[in-house]
């Protein structure tokens, strides 16, 4: 089958808020960035466009309906995937791949600043007949799913709450080197340990804080990609998985992210995670999630990661990065666009484009994300410059 | 990018406030969770349906099985006791405000081979909740019962 490469990345950069722009110009920014970095016309040179969103946290409904015109997309193909954009990105790869299209386009946004009850909303997400009447009695901040499923995981493989707040210092350190990351800053494992609780055993620190934004990738046929750019980013496995739906059903494991990871290994020929892979962009808007991650995608064994993290092994000149773009809790929590933030950060390091937080003789990349709370949906995706 | 006179004034930028319409939306219990409720509601009880091919019982009840998809017709007491496997303690509401006194919530297993139910401790210090407490449901009494997963109050330590 084609190969498939990123030919084009574009984005904004990562803010709290973002009042001077409606939600439309925040996408149309990161779209023409996109398109000059691809030398494309959208109008003449794209066959596909992808948008990946959800209504509630959009604030319409039907959303995928107010998708083209910010895009370039007006009475051409366009679909929205109501999940986060990894997911979107598997099903570009999947146009392309089958001789569909040749180049396609993956849009994935957050303006969260302007959903004013976002705690309410993720109550929503909880099944309202078993779940969410249990918070709701006492207005109960439903991240407390986080802080049980932190609880399981610490209890089950023997990570500290050290290790976990270690995550948010070494990931607030890497987006200092980040010019898109908002919530770049040095700060202390104490620090993290001496926040308040947001539910026990997670701290307040521990929360990514949200932020709005856009990314948009451009995709390409290998025969294309190779025309069009000088520095195609090839996407060598791309895979996702959910898990039960049902708060109380899962584990201690992501187990979501490990068979998200398997598929897209088996697709890139990855048999040994720990030689093959260079570097990893993974979700983590629980820091613990971090840890947990890493474990799916095979770089640590289970309830190794916060030991190898505090050892060095994951920081920026260690034997293998984990963020180097400050992850979620460095540059934000931005929604459906998690995935692509973190698929970008690896595009732009693959190139050596990623400045004064450039990794060395990076080759291959892995994205890892997660739909976050209450929820177990993740997509994992490979990437490889190939010389 | 068409930005030549941006906006300079925090004050400048216009907005417009809405709501989603979501207030009032029906949920259906469906066959199992009618039969759920009204075994609480009624009686008290707790059921799970069983899966016998994979020898796992879903609590609360579902139809089917997640691990082999078959259809579960076999519905079982799980009783009212089971043990801690995992839990949290609530600090903050929604609005970020501290919750006095905070809220705890736990995942209970009933038995080996049965999915993990979430719900509530109460009647329990915080700082004595331990994975492997054994905690019993408190129900409201018969009378204020309404066939909702709200008339377990909360499970407590035995």
């Amino acid at each position: 089958m084609r190969d498939v490469a990123i030919v084009g990345v574009g984005c904004t950069p990562f803010r709290p808020l973002t009042p001077e722009v409606n939600w439309k110009e925040l996408t149309f920014q990161a779209a023409v960035r996109a398109y000059e970095d691809a030398g494309i016309d959208p109008r003449r040179d794209v066959d596909s466009f992808i948008t990946c969103a959800e209504d509630f946290w959009e604030g319409f409904s039907i959303f995928d309906e107010f998708t083209p015109d910010q895009l370039g997309a007006v009475l051409r193909p366009m679909h929205t995937v109501t999940g986060d954009g990894l997911l979107g990105l598997a099903n570009a790869v999947m146009q392309i791949k089958t001789g569909l299209c040749d180049v396609v386009v993956v849009e994935a946004h957050s303006k969260i600043s302007e959903l004013l009850t976002f705690e309410h909303v993720v109550e929503l997400a909880f099944d309202s007949v078993y779940e969410a009447p249990l918070s709701r009695e006492r207005d109960v901040h439903p991240y407390y799913v986080a802080g049980l499923e932190m609880q399981l995981y610490l209890h089950e493989t023997g990570t500290t709450e050290e290790q976990c707040a270690a995550v948010v210092v070494q990931d607030k350190q890497n987006a200092l080197l980040n010019p898109l990351a908002p919530y770049g800053t040095r700060m202390s494992v104490d620090d993290v340990l001496g926040s308040p609780p947001l539910s026990d055993p997670l701290k307040r620190l521990e929360v990514a804080p949200r932020a709005d934004g856009c990314v948009v990738l451009v995709l390409a046929a290998g025969e294309i990609a190779e025309r069009l750019c000088e520095v195609p980013i090839y996407i060598e496995g791309i895979g996702w998985c959910s898990e039960s739906p049902w708060i109380a059903a899962r584990g201690a494991e992501a187990l979501y992210a490990k068979r998200a990871a398997q598929m897209a290994y088996e697709q890139a020929g990855i048999t040994n995670p720990l030689q093959q892979i260079d570097f990893a962009e993974v979700d983590d808007r629980f820091a613990f999630k971090l840890l947990q991650h890493v474990e799916a995608l095979g770089l640590a064994h289970p309830g190794q990661a916060g030991k190898l993290l505090l050892d060095g092994m994951f920081s920026r000149d260690g034997e293998l990065p984990v963020n180097p773009s400050g992850g979620c809790l460095g540059a934000g929590d931005l929604i459906e666009a998690g995935g692509l933030a973190r698929a970008l950060e690896v595009v732009l390091q693959l190139r050596g484009e990623a400045g004064a937080r450039q990794l060395p003789d990076v080759e291959t990349g892995v994205a890892l994300s997660w739909r976050g709370v209450p929820h177990g949906t993740g997509a994992v995706a490979v990437f490889r410059r190939r010389s | 990018m068409a930005f030549f006179e941006p906006m300079q004034k925090a004050t400048e930028p216009r907005h417009w406030l809405g709501d989603m319409e979501a207030d009032h939306y029906f949920y259906g219990a469906g066959v199992m969770g009618q039969r759920f409720f009204e075994a609480l509601r009624d009686e008290g009880k707790l059921l799970g349906s069983r899966c016998e091919r994979c020898d796992w019982t879903y609590v609360p009840p579902r139809l089917y099985c997640e691990r082999c998809f078959a259809e579960l017709k076999e519905l079982r007491d799980v009783g009212l006791r089971g043990r801690v496997k995992a839990f949290t303690v609530v600090y903050v509401n929604k609005q970020g405000e501290p919750l006095d006194p905070p809220e705890v919530f736990a995942l209970i297993e009933f038995g080996p081979n049965i999915t993990p139910f979430l719900h509530k401790l109460g009647d329990a210090p915080p700082e004595r909740v331990h994975v492997g407490m054994v905690v019993e449901a408190v129900l409201k009494p018969p009378a204020e019962r309404e066939g909702k997963i709200t008339d377990i109050r909360y499970f407590r330590p035995i």
